[in-house]
């Protein structure tokens, strides 16, 4: 029997796309109306990039596309085509996490941590530009990011303690004890 | 960045710890083994508690409790690796999708289906008939199903669910869906669900309150209510509040995995992972053994996770069909329509003081709008009125409350739970009283607190209260008295204050004799570690860390030898669930006697090798060792190796109960706690007098906590509960058209607040060392958000000398009462208004003279080991000993209301009126 053509409910048409993300090439084939969030999360398996109104009203969705904070849910997947994209994901290094991604933990910048992947891009990319930043720039820098847990002072407070870092180089002040060594200081 | 540059990175990595040999213990400096700053002085150390003690004292190393602890699972959220409801991805998933209906009211005659499911692609489908158990979260009243079953209640109620292989058939397949209905005649105003009704929106049988849409009403006097009428001052207002959603981030969304051997696994972002449990054991119609919750991580919950929901039920119920995961995940515009958010409600506040400047009587009448389902609402009808009986002391009690069925989304518990809107209008109200009084408003209220280890005129029992130090503290930290009534027009300062329950003394589905509110399990293996089985639900408020740092500092351990295990029903034992600000509280607590239990065995191996009385030995950081001679002692792992000699592992089990508490009468037990919280603010306003725009400058946010297992954590509740608040004192409210639509279900049109309205919050925290908290905590995560409020409310007053009645105060509205107070003064040009100022009068000395005396008082009874018994009344010399109503014959318990009530009843009072079904059988 001769092969039927498969009766799908979305016939849009099909494109080969392709983009950096996270400095690694990647290559899918999408619909040419997908939007870049749902390509990133389902496309790619990103999903560290979260989805919260599909409006561009709360920020979780935030990405980097060449160096600048875009909105991926009101992105089209076509107009990201061979950029550099970063995602959360992509803020570390290994297990060398970004000043900013630390200082969000240590600091409270995150509590139930849904939106802090978008708060952490944005902020990130703030810094890129302007490692010194004031707290009126933080604030502008999220101002299109909406959290509902941390009334977005320990966020600031972040941010500027991640600032303090890049531009200081000094170290991170942990605040729990940093070994695991049951035996503290003693060498047999 | 690159690996040699190197900043910091994750801690675990080779060669960054000097990882020793194990037996080696013993040779650490001893200064570093406890930390005499953190150890009560009780105990040897040098920390002063002029609060008194609290239970764990003796358990206190000083390594963990009380230092700012970033939350244990941070990493997982900044490096986008927690998995939350949607990240969850199984092997061969399908799409789940909900069929909803665009009808406010109306009976479903039929479900046509077969269209959908000749959509190539199309798995599984759903309706009402495949699972027609009724849930709900209280067990009284379970009034949910899966799908509609006869009739769809609101726009957005679910009549039948898809599954396809991507999203896009599943959308396509639920438009496809045919439904018939026959249209009933909706209600969407509060008052009409008063009414009776040809189609009530619910049938209780023979418990059905009339023919009405009421669906709980409650009637309380407490007190003298004779001294009602003996008022020198006196407030009496009706309040309008809006609807307020939520508004976290994480949507809903669910995965239900039935896997081959038959037992169901559900992800899902729950606040009561427990009662999800239950529910999908009724409505599945199969054993809970049968059945794994899985929390995954919860993206915000606020209240608004804390039931069980139809579209888990409907993701469980696909996955059966289709024998394939299932996973669901709503739109924004879902998660309105499923709402459970703060009730809109009217509100008519009465207070009354008398010539002492003694709060002779609250009177509440609240009448608040259920929408289309029951959820809390049965506990939020009392808690709008029994939540305002503390922290002052009162002469007489009068609440009456009603919560109705309307069409609209249902409304549930959220963030300060029943308690916000009547707070604010009694805070507003005691302003309202001190101004007519010519006293400040600070004043009135340090004057009328009531002790430590006292009783509310409802019989909640006070144990600790950092009331007045909350309200010292605002007071100086703001330059309260350089400000208040002394700035100009458009510029004011106002307070407000709150009380909240630490943890529900009554569990909602358990015997409360015989179960323990929460449980935590404790094993610990050769490596040291220490593996905490807990199903406290983390949602963010940092319950793993709590729980945590509870083990880790009653066995002297540094926070990353310990691990939670919090997610899944399989491993967790029960816990209730994270609502009612009960967890640091009962799970803390119950961690401790877990972790007290493997203390012990450690004592008793070390012991065994150096030779020292139990007694003497105590814990230190890593370390077991004579207090006598700090010198001689043991390793942990040492000790531990030995405990586990001749068994293994060493595991144990806490558990907490509440105390006995509380009085009798029907209701007594809505709003018992084992504890309460305490809070003060102060916010500073600039308000524009002509456009009616505010804009919040500063806060000071003084909370009594008990004590701050984790400052850190602590300042994040009380800074965001400001930004939840304000965001519903500024501009939250879910808008409802005239033909009952709601016209804003989406982030554009629900105005949370950005970080440009968000003003500087100063935390501050009180700790008033509760006696039965774990190391003296009590909860830190809905009381901060009430006094925010009346706060903005008075200060908006200060400000521009209007009281306002209605919230939230966007610029419109708050343009409208500017006018009508214009119109009222008789004032043509708002610039023109009166700025409120006060000239003190003969009442503040008494006021401030009193409060002093209190002062002493209180610090006598919180020292005092065995105070003697004080009930609320005593300030009105109403009696010296014992509960009031065994003493004054003129002292009212009263729960039904009388023939005389009922010829004049108030608003929500008028829920009276209707007879129960059962009672007009009998009389007919």
């Amino acid at each position: 029997m001769a092969p039927q053509p498969l009766p799908l409910a979305d016939d849009a048409p099909v494109a080969v796309w392709s983009a950096v993300v996270n400095g690694n090439p990647v290559r899918a084939i999408i619909k040419s109306h997908d939007v870049l969030l749902d390509v990133i999360r389902d496309g790619i398996g990103s999903l560290g990039t979260k989805r919260g109104c599909d409006m561009g009203t709360c920020g979780c969705c935030t990405v980097m596309i060449d160096g600048k904070p875009r909105l991926s849910c009101l992105t089209l997947a076509m107009e990201a085509k061979n950029h550099q994209i970063t995602t959360v994901e992509g803020l570390s290094d290994g297990h060398y996490l970004h000043p900013i991604q630390d200082m969000f933990a240590e600091c409270g910048g995150s509590q139930c941590g849904f939106c802090t992947p978008g708060f952490l891009v944005a902020s990130a990319a703030l810094l890129d530009g302007n490692p010194t930043p004031t707290r009126e720039e933080a604030m502008q820098a999220i101002e299109g990011n909406l959290c509902r847990c941390t009334g977005y002072q320990q966020i600031i407070d972040s941010i500027m303690s991640a600032s303090k870092i890049l531009s200081e180089g000094s170290q991170i002040q942990a605040t729990t004890e940093p070994a695991s060594d049951p035996h503290p200081n003693s060498r047999g | 960045m690159s690996k040699d540059k190197e900043i910091v990175g994750y801690r675990q990595q080779p060669g960054k710890l000097d990882f020793t040999r194990p037996g080696s213990g013993g040779s650490s400096p001893l200064s570093e083994d406890r930390d005499p700053e953190m150890i009560p002085a009780s105990q040897g150390g040098e920390l002063e508690q002029p609060w008194g003690a609290h239970r764990h004292d003796n358990l206190v190393t000083g390594r963990v409790i009380g230092k700012r602890t970033p939350l244990i699972d941070g990493k997982w959220k900044v490096t986008g690796q927690a998995i939350y409801g949607d990240d969850v991805r199984l092997p061969g998933e399908i799409i789940g999708r909900l069929v909803r209906t665009d009808r406010h009211y109306a009976k479903v005659l039929s479900i046509d289906m077969t269209e959908a499911e000749s959509i190539p692609g199309v798995i599984a489908t759903a309706t009402g008939v495949d699972a027609p158990s009724a849930f709900g979260v209280l067990p009284v009243t379970k009034d949910e199903h899966a799908m509609a079953l006869e009739k769809v209640r609101h726009i957005g109620d679910i009549v039948a669910c898809v599954a396809a292989v991507d999203e896009e058939t599943a959308r396509l397949a639920a438009s496809k869906v045919q439904v018939e209905y026959e249209g009933l005649e909706p209600i969407f105003d509060m008052r009409d669900g008063l009414k009776n009704s040809t189609d009530p929106i619910h049938d209780r049988g023979k418990y059905h309150i009339g023919e009405s849409n009421v669906q709980k009403r409650v009637f309380q006097r407490f007190g003298r209510i004779s001294d009602l009428e003996k008022s020198m001052a006196s407030y009496d207002d009706d309040w309008t509040f809006k609807g307020v959603n939520h508004g976290f981030t994480e949507p809903h969304a669910v995965v239900a995995h039935w896997d081959p051997r038959g037992r169901l696994t559900l992800y899902t972002p729950q606040q009561v992972p427990h009662y999800v449990h239950r529910a999908l054991a009724d409505v599945l119609e199969i054993p809970m053994h049968q059945i794994n919750v899985h929390r995954t991580y919860v993206g915000g919950g606020f209240g608004g996770k804390s039931d069980p929901f139809p579209h888990e039920m409907c993701a469980a119920i696909l996955a059966r069909k289709s024998g394939r995961p299932v996973r669901i995940t709503f739109d924004r515009e879902e998660v309105f329509w499923t709402n459970r958010g703060r009730h809109p409600s009217r509100i008519s506040m009465s207070i009354h003081a008398d010539d002492k400047g003694r709060l002779s009587g609250i009177e509440t009448d609240a009448l608040i709008d259920g929408g289309g389902f029951a959820s809390f609402g049965h506990v939020t009808t009392y808690y709008n009125g029994v939540l305002h009986t503390a922290p002052y002391e009162i002469g007489a009690f009068h609440y009456t409350g009603a919560r109705v069925w309307t069409n609209k989304p249902a409304s549930g518990a959220m963030r300060g739970h029943g308690a916000v809107n009547s707070r604010c209008a009694v805070e507003v109200g005691i302003d309202h009283i001190s101004e007519e009084m010519d006293v400040d408003p600070i004043d009135l209220r340090l004057a009328n607190l009531l002790p430590p280890n006292s009783a509310t005129i409802t019989g909640f029992r006070i144990t600790s209260i950092g009331m007045r130090e909350c309200l010292e503290k605002v007071r100086r930290q703001s330059g309260w008295d350089e400000k208040f009534r002394k700035m100009p027009l458009g510029k004011g300062i106002g307070v407000g204050c709150g009380f909240f329950i630490s943890g529900s003394g009554l569990p909602i589905h358990w015997d409360p004799n015989k179960f323990p509110h929460a449980t935590v399990h404790l094993k610990i293996d050769m490596d040291g570690g220490v593996t905490v089985h807990t199903g406290a639900a983390d949602i963010g408020q940092g319950s793993d860390t709590v729980v945590g740092q509870a083990v880790a500092e009653v066995l002297g351990l540094p926070m990353d030898m310990i691990r939670i295990r919090s997610k899944e029903s399989d491993t967790s034992p029960v816990d209730l669930g994270s609502y009612s600000s009960r967890v640091t509280f009962m799970n803390a607590n119950a961690a401790v006697s877990a972790a007290m239990e493997i203390r012990s065995n450690l004592i008793d191996a070390a012991s065994e090798l150096t030779g020292v009385e139990r007694a003497d030995l105590v814990l230190g950081d890593r370390r077991i060792f004579n207090k006598k001679d700090p010198g001689v002692g043991v390793s942990y792992l040492e000790a531990l190796h030995k405990a586990q000699e001749d068994k293994g592992a060493l595991i144990a089990s806490g558990s907490y109960r509440t105390p006995p508490m509380g009085k009798m009468h029907k209701g007594a037990a809505a709003g018992l706690a084992p504890a309460y919280s305490f809070s003060a603010y102060v916010a500073e306003v600039d308000v524009d007098v002509e456009t009616g725009k505010i804009k919040v400058e500063k806060v000071w946010a003084a909370h009594d906590c008990g004590k701050a297992l984790n400052p850190l954590s602590v300042e994040g509740q009380i800074i965001g509960s400001c930004h939840m608040g304000l965001g519903q004192v500024i501009s939250e409210e879910m808008k409802y058209g005239r033909t009952g639509n709601l016209l804003n279900p989406d982030l554009l049109g629900y105005k949370i607040p950005t970080v440009h309205e968000m003003p500087e919050v100063v935390p501050i925290i009180v700790e008033s060392n509760d006696p039965e908290g774990p190391f003296g905590a009590k909860e830190a995560g809905e009381g901060p958000l009430l006094p925010i409020l009346p706060a903005v409310c008075n200060a908006v007053y200060d400000a521009i000398g209007v009281r306002v009645n209605e919230l939230p105060l966007t610029p419109d509205r708050l343009h409208r009462a500017i006018e009508r107070t214009c119109k009222h003064k008789g004032v043509k040009d708002p610039r023109d208004l009166p700025n409120p100022s006060l000239q003190k009068g003969a009442l503040s000395d008494v006021l401030i003279a009193r409060a002093e005396v209190h002062s002493e008082r209180d610090k006598q009874r919180r020292l005092n080991p065995n105070p003697e018994a004080y009930f609320n009344g005593q300030l009105f010399n109403h009696l010296t000993t014992g509960p009031p109503e065994e003493h004054d014959p003129e002292w009212t318990i009263q729960v039904l209301p009388d023939e005389e009530y009922l010829n004049n009843p108030k608003l929500a009072g008028s829920a009276w009126l209707h007879k129960e079904r059962r009672h007009m059988e009998e009389s007919g």
